[in-house]
Parts: structure tokens; C-alpha cells; sequence
């Protein structure tokens, strides 16, 4: 369900009026100052970045010597030619996109740790005032020695898949503002973030060789508005909601990280449990998704070259009369950053994504369903350029050229047929970290 | 000037010249070194695959069990850079993308920032179970150096 699991309606769009699903979300406090427009909260990095004494190598603040606390504040802008990306990006750019995020980590004893991570973000329709817990866990190192490692977690971890998915929302730990969508897909984001269960992990270090393998099972959080648009098509009468499921990933680094390479794959079930019988309503349904990303990245001084490919089988049963569906997308990028000199970064990506395999320019779709065909597959020219003031501050600004709608994120677009399938983005975001 | 008032100056101008160059020509010598507490009971080098596992903050407690405490220079900071790059083998670049990793998913933490060498030096002395690096002429007996392969 990580945005992997698209599911093609062949429904009419009923899409509700939006009131969005409210998740966990209920504090007065930031409802009141996430009333404030995108602006003021530009306004108010602006003065936190000129006014207080740029901290030149701000460290994390540590409150004794066991706690480690971190944290990032980013503003985006957004500016696109038709579509809306993070608000209303199509008429004079939008603000809309404000992240922030504190952890702490703290090891009471050599083997324990507990962690955390709270996010408040302002994205877009339906993201007004999200505050989610990103992940709290406990960690429990088993075995440490030189050559190997293994430990558990417990509670909510970041799903691990890919190379970028477990930090997805620091624009430090990303190469863009926006990653590769056909592989972290906006849309679905709470689908893919973190899961609710344990995980076992394990790492062998060889000489200048390091394997990591990680295994997972929870519960995704697969109950919002928009993981229901996204698997689904439309907002039903009915919820999503997901059920225990499974995650691994295999990593194998050579030469200290000099060629980077790994297997993600997953296991995700969720539920549509309908309201209403049809036809005002789907039956219930079981859906699957059981994707494998191949992940391949190879680093020196000044430059990186960072490639994915990702086949997605999805497979939606009807739980009335066990007929299912199966639909297999397929997404892959290749990508290209250049470290001009210490301070400036400069990334060129290639980025496509179909949601059907076998219908890799949608035209069968448009056939069945009257929809476009552009809803079905996306490819982005992406080319950014990154600046770091200093450790801590950084700002970044991409451009993309996008042939396709497949990712556009459906709460901003409720209406696919008003879409356009050749569009332009242009993107700026400033972010502080500590 | 004669011709070999000429040759002479030269030679010791290409001396003078030299002697500034060695130290980068023969820069094994002038690389960082690790250090760490006094009171560590450990073996009596670290592998590069160990030094890599500590710094990369994959390896949290030496052989007696304690807990590892890791102290860095920042980013920019030359002898990082040196250290980084001739010691450890790995760019700046993938150290601070490995730790900014950990910490925002919470799978491990980053190393404790330190702002000069003094206070490297400082804090490496006085706190057990510390390791940390340091330019050779700023070693003294408040740090046991770890030779590494």
C-alpha cells in the first residue's frame, strides 16, 4: 500500500466533498497556528534563519549525556503550469508545503533504546494540520560484536524499502524535494511511512563489505482519505483499513559504500470494509499488494549515479464471491548528482512510472472507464540544484517536466478529467536540521 | 650571477620547496590518528572494518560490553575530511548521509560534535569509553592512541 497499490476504478467518481479524515490530529493548540497561510510560515523560517546567530555547526542537542534530540523544519514552494501539487500550485504557486520534525533517542542502558519522532506537516488539501507519530520504538540490541549485529524493534518503525523511503520527508536524507514519485508516491504516503509491530534486523561487516537484512511485520497505516483515493479510486462511503502485513529488506554495500545495492519487498493486505450494500457502495474487499524494488547506487568524491526499479503486482479480491483482479505496475528511475564543490549539488533524474504493465499507455483504461489515459502513466525530467549555507541550513530548487498524471496527488485533483498531461513544476524549499 | 651561483640557489629554493611538500608527500605520517580513553582495555589495533563499524555508528559497545562513545569534528573541519577520507576510506559525504540515516529513522544516532581539537582531546580524556581522532602533534598522555591497519 505504499503507493505501489493503485488501484484502477472503474467507477464513476463519487468523490465526497472533503472533510478529511482527521488522524490523530486533535490539538487546539496547532489548529490554531496551522490557520496561518503558507506565507507567514515562510515569513517565520526567514526570521529564524536571519535573526538568530546562524549556528555554524549546530550540534544535536543533548539533553544528558544518554539523549540525543534532533530535529528539521522545512518550507516548500510549489508552482506548477496545470495540475496541483501541494495546494493550489497552479495559480500563482503555492506555500503549502511546511515539515517539521523532532526525535529524541535515548539509551538508559548499553544494550536499550528508546526512540521517537513527532512530524507536523502542512501539505496540500486534506494536509492542513497533520501531527503524526512518526515512529516510537523500542530497540533491543541481541548480539553485538565486531563482525555482526542483530537486535529487534518494537513498536512503530519506518517501513524500510528502497534507499530512500525510512527518511522520506528530511530534504536532507533525500536527493530532491519531491523523491522519485513512481517509487514513493506522495499520494499514498501514510500507506508507506511506518508500521506498527516489530522488526528483527541483522548486519555481518566483512572487509570493507557490510550486509544488512531487516524484517518486519505490523500494521501499516493504511485508514486515511487518502490511502482509500489512492487504492481505490474514490472516497466510498466505507474505510480502508489495513491488516498485518510484511516487510524486508536485504542491503549489501562494497568497498565502504562505494556500490550500494538492494532487495525490498513487501507484503501489504489491506481492507475495504463498505458502509453500504452495492450498489452505493463496493463490496468488501481484500486487497494485496506484494511489490520487490531492486535498489542500486554507486558513489565517489563527487559523484553519484542512484537507480531503483520496482515491479508492483496488485490484486483485489471480492470478499462476496472471491473473484479477484490483478493489475502489475512497473516503475523505475535512474539518477545523477554531481557535488560541484562542497557547498553546491547539482541532480538530473529520469523517472517513469506505469501503472499497468500491460497498458503501459492507458488506453485500454480509457476505454473501460472514460478516464484519461495520462492517469495511467507518468515520466519526469527532473533537474535540481542544492545549496548548503552551512551543516545545518540548505536550500534546494527543481524543475520537472512531467508527461502523465499518474502520481498527481488525488486530494489536490479531485477531478482527473480536469488534469492536463503534459505539465511543468518548479519547486524551492529552504530547511534547517539540528 | 654566475651560472653556478644560479644552480645553487635554485637546488636550495627546490630544498626549501620540498620541505614544505613533504609532509603531504609522506602524509601517512601526518594522518589523523584515533584515539580514546585511557582506561579502554582493548585489542591492540582496531581493524579498518571495526574503525568503520564504530564511526559509522553500527557498533555501539567494545568488548567488555560498555557502551562506545563517538566524538567527531564537524563536517567541514579539515582534519574530518582528512580522517574521513584516509583513514575510515569513505567520503564525508557517505559518513554524514550514513548518520543522517540513523537518526531520522530512528535506527541509531549520529556521534557527538566537538568543535576544536582541544576539546576533542578534552573530552576523549575524560570520558570513558570515548574515541575520537586526532593530528599527531596534538596527541599527549591524556589519550592512548590506537594504531590502525
Amino acid at each position: 500500500m505504499f503507493a505501489f497499490m493503485e488501484k484502477n476504478s472503474s467507477d464513476k467518481a463519487i468523490i465526497m466533498s472533503s472533510e478529511s479524515i482527521s488522524h490523530g490530529s486533535g490539538m487546539t493548540i496547532l489548529v490554531v497556528a496551522t490557520k496561518m497561510p503558507g506565507w507567514v510560515w515562510f515569513g517565520i523560517f526567514l526570521i529564524i534563519f536571519f535573526c538568530w546567530q546562524l549556528p555554524e555547526q549546530a550540534r544535536a542537542i543533548e539533553l544528558s549525556d544518554d539523549i540525543q534530540v534532533h530535529g528539521f523544519l522545512t518550507q516548500g514552494y510549489f508552482l506548477t503550469s496545470e495540475n496541483r501539487v501541494f495546494g493550489t500550485s497552479d495559480s500563482g504557486g503555492s506555500f503549502d508545503l511546511t515539515e517539521a520534525g523532532l526525535n529524541a533517542s535515548w539509551s538508559p542502558v548499553t544494550d536499550l533504546r528508546l526512540a521517537g519522532q513527532v512530524l507536523f506537516r502542512r501539505a496540500g488539501a486534506g494536509h492542513e494540520h497533520d501531527v503524526e507519530l512518526d515512529f516510537g520504538l523500542l530497540d533491543y540490541t541481541i548480539l553485538s560484536t565486531a563482525d555482526y549485529r542483530f537486535g529487534a524493534r518494537l513498536g512503530r518503525f519506518k517501513l524500510p524499502f528502497g534507499f530512500y523511503n525510512d527518511t522520506r520527508d528530511v530534504l536532507f536524507t533525500k536527493p530532491t524535494i519531491l523523491l522519485p514519485q513512481s517509487i514513493y508516491f506522495e499520494r499514498t504516503r501514510e500507506l508507506a511511512l511506518s508500521g506498527d509491530g516489530g522488526l528483527l534486523y541483522g548486519e555481518y561487516r566483512g572487509a570493507g563489505k557490510n550486509i544488512s537484512l531487516e524484517f518486519g511485520m505490523g500494521i501499516p497505516r493504511g485508514d486515511s482519505l487518502d490511502s482509500e483515493l489512492g487504492l481505490l479510486g474514490s472516497d466510498y462511503p466505507g474505510e480502508t483499513q489495513s491488516k498485518l502485513s510484511y516487510i524486508g529488506r536485504l542491503g549489501y554495500d562494497l568497498e565502504g559504500g562505494k556500490y550500494r545495492m538492494a532487495i525490498s519487498s513487501m507484503w501489504v493486505d489491506t481492507r475495504y470494509d463498505p458502509k453500504f450494500l452495492p450498489p452505493g457502495d463496493l463490496p468488501p474487499l481484500k486487497l494485496i499488494f506484494k511489490p520487490v524494488i531492486f535498489s542500486a547506487q554507486y558513489n565517489i568524491d563527487k559523484f553519484s549515479l542512484t537507480s531503483e526499479y520496482a515491479i508492483r503486482p496488485f490484486e483485489q479480491t471480492n470478499l462476496n464471491n472471491q473473484s479477484s483482479r490483478n493489475i502489475i505496475g512497473e516503475s523505475y528511475y535512474l539518477q545523477a548528482q554531481y557535488r560541484i564543490n562542497e557547498d553546491w549539488e547539482a541532480i538530473a533524474r529520469y523517472d517513469v512510472l506505469h501503472k499497468n504493465r500491460q497498458d503501459k499507455k492507458g488506453a485500454k483504461y480509457r476505454t473501460t472507464t472514460g478516464y484519461p489515459a495520462h492517469s495511467q502513466f507518468a515520466q519526469d525530467w527532473t533537474f535540481g540544484l542544492r545549496y548548503y549555507l552551512n551543516s545545518s541550513f540548505l536550500i534546494a530548487a527543481e524543475y520537472h517536466y512531467v508527461n502523465g498524471t499518474a502520481w498527481l496527488p488525488l486530494q489536490d485533483n479531485p477531478d482527473l478529467n480536469d488534469s492536463a498531461q503534459r505539465w511543468h513544476l518548479f519547486s524551492l524549499a529552504a530547511s534547517y536540521r539540528f | 650571477m654566475s651560472v653556478r651561483e644560479m644552480m645553487t640557489r635554485y637546488t636550495i629554493n627546490l630544498l626549501i620547496m620540498l620541505a614544505f611538500c613533504y609532509p603531504s608527500m609522506v602524509s601517512a605520517e601526518n594522518y589523523p590518528m584515533v584515539v580514546v580513553n585511557p582506561t579502554i582495555n582493548a585489542k591492540a589495533f582496531l581493524p579498518k572494518t571495526t574503525l568503520s563499524a564504530i564511526f559509522g555508528m553500527r557498533l555501539r559497545k567494545w568488548q567488555d560490553g560498555s557502551p562506545i562513545k563517538v566524538f567527531v569534528l564537524p563536517d567541514q573541519n579539515s582534519l574530518h575530511i582528512a580522517f574521513s577520507k584516509h583513514v575510515l576510506r569513505v567520503f564525508p559525504h557517505q559518513l554524514r548521509s550514513a548518520w543522517d540515516r540513523l537518526v531520522f529513522s530512528g535506527t541509531g544516532e549520529e556521534p557527538i560534535r566537538v568543535k576544536t581539537e582541544q576539546e576533542m582531546r578534552t573530552v576523549v580524556s575524560s570520558t570513558p569509553g570515548a574515541i575520537g581522532y586526532l593530528s599527531p602533534e596534538m596527541i599527549d598522555d591524556t589519550v592512548k592512541v590506537f594504531p590502525s591497519e
